[in-house]
């Protein structure tokens, strides 16, 4: 292994190339994500035009495509909070390239998660009437409904992953200002607040960013609690259940963190930036994501042993059609490729690497994606009263937002991207290279 | 009206031996200020900022806290509803609003006491800013006329590699 130490002007200009122009590549790509994104939008209008009839929710499957969706992305959501928060309160060192490209999947995902039960609200133009405010028609919100812990929970946690990215961004872009121009030195100045690198600003933003680290993580871990009680508070065969709240929360981990692993690996090779983003990195972060692998194996099995053994008969029929029956064969998928997947090719040291990491985090992104839609589906398609037993299938309104969601989200990661520095340059100190 | 003075570093000790020397010569921690690109941790005692954000944090998030139990009870008792005098409000089934509410109070008043302490939108405009090159620790020091001889002096004595006076912005 050859050791050099790569100096400080060229970190700067490493990570700040990525920022200037754009490439024909890049524009392409842009260009394909933003057409596909605004599809789902043309989708939605229609939905709002014509009704919420259009999706293919109906008696008794009210949550469909939506739902998932929302429990999905709020689940990738954690990927910067949970990582950025806890290393960054452990101390711990090989973070730091990693830390603002999870925070910006934090702050996109959870913009995208927050815009479902807006959809899936049919009248979004009424979704004002979530808020307090003084009405005529002396009607309040009604805050012991988990749909206001939702919109309580999701707000702040939106709220407060905007700050959390934007605070450590101040002084890289207070750089970047000093050698900007036209609207992009507009725009640097803007946000950087005047910044001027004093003893005083560093030491504030220092402990801002050690108290935030704490409460964005314990605002975390409640908004995915929130949205498991969402079910959980429902006396629905496989929702009325107390591990929910943990399970939901190592399920958001496990999906983020396999989000984080999937994007890093986009930006290091559009970027080049391999001698930022080290295969040790990668390893730390295949390590965990095999960790949370075997904790959701192990909810899993705890979740679906005790209904088993329970041998309760509404929830046995959701429990056979998951694990023998229609919804089987997404179930065993499920499994393959959340446990079995991840558990040979990050298990044996040997086929641990870059791209293993990513082949199992690609499968581990399908995988919790269906664990969503099979939380969902079969209860709702099989309540208590076996009268009202019905099937769904999603239209094309809701396949076509879906898809636009992940352009969506990989559109606005590019952008991110050309803006910003997507590894934070002032928390980068000068490191050994690895060849 | 007062001067302002610069010497640039190359290392952090120089800089914490300036300090101390400034210090004991009768400049207060107030009239410094250390510029870099990247932060500088000092020891204990060097050039201590006092801050109160912790405790302001804890203050804004009891404060929402009593706002939102404040509005919850208020907009649950503003139904125009008869129920014989039983309670509509609950308490605990609020509990997730509640929490939440207080801990958006939290991050919104970090986020102030960050803008606050840092100084970043009460800055003087008329204090000058010295240009800060990567790797390079600059200390500016707040004095009268009569004592930039003395200040001068003290940041080459430590190991300043650039002394110079700084103008007042227009």
């Amino acid at each position: 292994m050859l050791v050099t130490q790569i100096p400080y002007h060229q970190v700067r200009d490493d990570l700040w190339r990525p920022l200037a122009g754009a490439s024909k590549r890049y524009t392409l790509i842009l260009a394909l994500l933003s057409v596909v994104a605004l599809w789902g939008l043309v989708a939605w209008g229609y939905q709002i035009h014509v009704g919420i009839g259009v999706a293919g929710i109906q008696r008794p499957v009210f949550w469909g495509f939506y739902l998932v969706d929302f429990v999905f992305w709020i689940g990738i959501s954690h990927a910067g909070t949970l990582i950025s928060a806890i290393l960054r309160l452990t101390d711990a060192n090989w973070r730091k390239p990693v830390t603002r490209a999870a925070e910006a999947i934090t702050v996109f995902a959870l913009m995208i998660g927050g815009m479902f039960p807006l959809i899936h609200l049919g009248r979004v133009w009424l979704f004002y009437w979530l808020f307090p405010y003084p009405n005529s028609r002396l009607l309040w919100p009604n805050y012991r409904s988990p749909l206001m812990w939702d919109v309580t929970a999701i707000s702040t946690y939106l709220i407060g992953s905007l700050i959390f990215l934007y605070l450590p961004l101040i002084p890289d872009v207070a750089q970047l200002a000093q050698e900007a121009s036209g609207w992009r030195l507009r725009l640097y100045k803007l946000i950087a607040l005047g910044w001027t690198g004093s003893d005083r600003e560093w030491h504030a933003l220092e402990r801002a960013m050690k108290l935030m680290a704490g409460i964005i993580l314990a605002v975390a871990i409640s908004v995915h609690s929130v949205v498991a009680w969402d079910f959980a508070m429902a006396i629905a065969p496989m929702w009325h259940s107390t591990i929910f709240g943990p399970y939901f929360v190592v399920g958001a981990i496990f999906s983020g963190l396999a989000g984080l692993i999937v994007a890093l690996n986009i930006i290091r090779k559009t970027m080049h930036l391999e001698n930022y983003l080290l295969p040790h990195h990668f390893d730390n972060l295949a390590k965990l994501l095999l960790l949370m692998s075997l904790l959701w194996l192990y909810f899993t099995f705890a979740e679906h042993l005790t209904v088993w053994y329970g041998n309760e008969p509404k929830e046995m029929s959701v429990f056979g059609a998951r694990v023998s029956g229609r919804f089987s064969p997404e179930f065993w998928l499920m499994v393959f490729v959340n446990f079995a997947v991840p558990f040979v090719l990050l298990g044996i040291r040997r086929l641990r690497s870059i791209t293993t990491a990513t082949i199992a985090s690609v499968g581990v992104l399908i995988g919790m994606w269906l664990e969503r839609y099979l939380i969902i589906i079969p209860t709702l398609s099989m309540p208590r009263l076996q009268s009202s037993w019905g099937r769904y299938a999603p239209s094309w309104v809701e396949i076509s937002i879906t898809v636009a969601t992940f352009a969506a989200m990989a559109a606005l990661y590019l952008v991110f991207s050309k803006l910003f520095p997507i590894v934070s340059v002032w928390e980068f100190e000068p490191h050994e290279e690895e060849h | 009206m007062s001067s302002f003075i610069t010497g640039t570093f190359s290392s952090k000790n120089a800089v914490i031996d300036a300090i101390k020397k400034l210090k004991a010569s009768g400049t207060g921690a107030a009239d410094m200020a250390v510029f870099s690109d990247e932060p500088i941790e000092f020891p204990r005692g060097v050039l201590d900022r006092p801050s109160h954000m912790s405790l302001a944090v804890v203050s804004g998030a009891v404060s929402f806290f009593l706002l939102v139990v404040g509005i919850v009870y208020y907009t649950q008792h503003a139904y125009p509803l008869v129920t014989g005098g039983m309670p509509i409000f609950s308490f605990w089934a609020a509990g997730v609003v509640f929490y939440e509410i207080t801990m958006l109070g939290a991050i919104l008043t970090t986020a102030g006491c960050f803008i606050w302490e840092s100084g970043l939108l009460r800055r003087d405009k008329g204090i000058p800013v010295p240009a800060v090159q990567p790797e390079v620790i600059c200390l500016r020091v707040r004095c009268m006329p009569d004592s930039l001889g003395m200040v001068a002096a003290t940041l080459e004595k430590a190991g300043a590699q650039n002394v110079g006076k700084l103008e007042r912005a227009a």
